[in-house]
């Protein structure tokens, strides 16, 4: 093992310093990048769609507009915004036609970060699921019926892909848990596109959507909380067996 | 206002008044009332700006009244257009809110539902009760992922326009308000907290919006208890539950 050099912080204080530094403008506009990608990853900004005047969006994303006209700028060069000027000119989402590609990102993640993630999702998904069961209202099923008939229903595999989510994010906002509906939100903005993979050639809702509802229906928590748990833990490591074929 | 599915028949103790119990509930109902009157004041004003062809533009006119109504118990307020009623827009809201720094700013989403799979608004009961002729809807608490990702009330009327003479406008949409749930506990425990005994107050459904005791805390669901009772605040769809008081000769 190497020891630290005398004058060298250790790995945990260089940590800290680290946890305690400015946010820099840099990762700032990187989380506002990524946080539009993620949108139009999800198709929460779909194509063509004009984006809030600058000063409205920065407002609302909490940034000054100086971070958000980087942002704009680097996302112009992805492809991802166009901007057009004169009268209804503003800034167009742009959907690419080869968007960065999913197995791209995939390579960025090793097999025990997938793993990490997947631990940290299951987690997640699961508690909100046993609580959903136990705090459910008969009317609380209408949305996720609603969800799974337009599953259904549907043959547009992006719209199955949002329906996907939301379905999930339903479940979540039953638990009643405002924390654990912001964290499965952010959760499927981490890993949701990726996951996404593991269910290529889908069609409609799976059997797994429509057990978790039951059992939220039948307010039986332990049964919901396995069912959501193993639907993901079975993708993440489907999504493992993907990522370690690649070199 | 329907009666209350999963409680008891509301009503005082056997042997006399509920103590304090049926006072708070009014009270409850005042603060509440306090936020509907506010949105009469925004329904007024959109029936005012709505001409015979609206565009979304003509809500901007609605900006100062909106804007002053956010803080205290609101913290989102404004305008949700019936789908169909903008020429220029289908979906549309003119909606304020706080943000973090406390300075309003409008929400801005897609909210066409053939774009998005999250933003048709018709199905959210604080849309479809003003819709289906509900005078004043409570709804909720709820997680509102569409606006604020916070546990929440929303409060709305309906917005109708023509009418007049015994009849009932068209439904152009719904004026609405959101209050935090644990905003809205710290103005009603004062109030619950003059109830001798463990007290909360319960939705039409029986979930629970804030209590004295973390035996029924909110979020949960109250199916009835012996010796609990349920008094109605006014003719809104929000009850007080507390425990009866024993029979005193």
């Amino acid at each position: 093992m190497r020891c630290s050099r005398v004058g060298e912080p250790t790995t945990r204080w260089r940590s800290r310093l680290a946890a305690f530094a400015p946010v820099d403008s840099t990762a700032r506009v990187d989380a506002v990048v990524r946080r539009l990608t993620d949108a139009i990853a999800l198709g929460l900004l779909a194509d063509g769609e004009q984006l809030p005047s600058e000063a409205e969006l920065a407002a609302q994303l909490g940034v000054s507009t100086v971070t958000l006209r980087e942002a704009l700028m680097a996302l112009r060069q992805q492809g991802m915004v166009e901007t057009r000027r004169g009268r209804g000119g503003g800034s167009f989402v742009r959907v690419p036609e080869h968007a960065p590609s999913l197995t791209d990102r995939l390579r960025g993640l090793t097999a025990e970060e997938l793993r990490d993630l997947g631990d940290h999702y299951a987690a997640i998904a699961g508690a909100a699921a046993r609580l959903a069961a136990q705090r459910a209202l008969p009317e609380d099923l209408a949305p996720l019926r609603r969800t799974l008939e337009e599953m259904a229903a549907t043959g547009d595999e992006a719209h199955l892909r949002r329906l996907h989510g939301r379905f999930h994010i339903e479940v979540a906002a039953v638990s009643q848990s405002a924390r654990l509906t912001q964290e499965e939100i952010r959760l499927q903005a981490d890993i949701g596109p990726l996951l996404w993979l593991a269910h290529t050639g889908e069609h409609g809702p799976s059997a797994q959507h429509r057990a978790i509802a039951e059992a939220v229906h039948r307010g039986d928590g332990d049964r919901a909380r396995d069912l959501a748990e193993r639907h993901v833990l079975e993708a993440v490591e489907h999504l493992i067996e993907l990522r370690l074929r690649e070199p | 206002m329907s009666e209350f599915r999963t409680l008891p028949a509301p009503g005082t103790a056997p042997g006399g008044p509920a103590g304090g119990a049926a006072e708070a509930a009014c009270a409850v109902a005042a603060i509440v009332d306090g936020v509907f009157a506010e949105l009469h004041r925004v329904r007024d004003a959109v029936t005012a700006v709505l001409g015979p062809a609206p565009v979304s533009g003509d809500l901007a006119a609605l900006r100062p009244l909106l804007l002053p109504r956010l803080g205290g118990l609101v913290s989102g307020i404004g305008f949700i257009a019936a789908p169909g009623l903008l020429s220029d827009a289908p979906w549309y809201l003119e909606w304020w809110q706080e943000s973090s720094s406390g300075d309003p700013v409008r929400l801005v989403r897609d909210m066409d539902p053939a774009s998005s799979a999250f933003y048709d608004y018709s199905h959210w009961d604080w849309f479809s009760g003003p819709r289906s002729g509900e005078d004043r809807t409570l709804a909720g608490p709820y997680v509102d992922f569409l606006c604020t990702d916070e546990y929440s009330l929303t409060l709305s009327v309906p917005v109708l326009r023509g009418g007049g003479r015994g009849e009932r406008g068209e439904f152009a949409g719904v004026a609405a308000a959101d209050v935090f749930v644990r905003r809205f506990e710290v103005a009603v425990l004062p109030v619950l907290r003059g109830v001798p005994g463990p007290a909360f107050l319960v939705n039409r459904q029986g979930r629970v919006v804030a209590s004295t005791t973390a035996r029924h805390l909110a979020g949960s669901v109250f199916r009835g208890a012996p010796g609990m009772a349920a008094h109605p605040c006014r003719d809104l769809p929000l009850a007080l539950v507390a425990a009866q008081l024993p029979h005193v000769p």
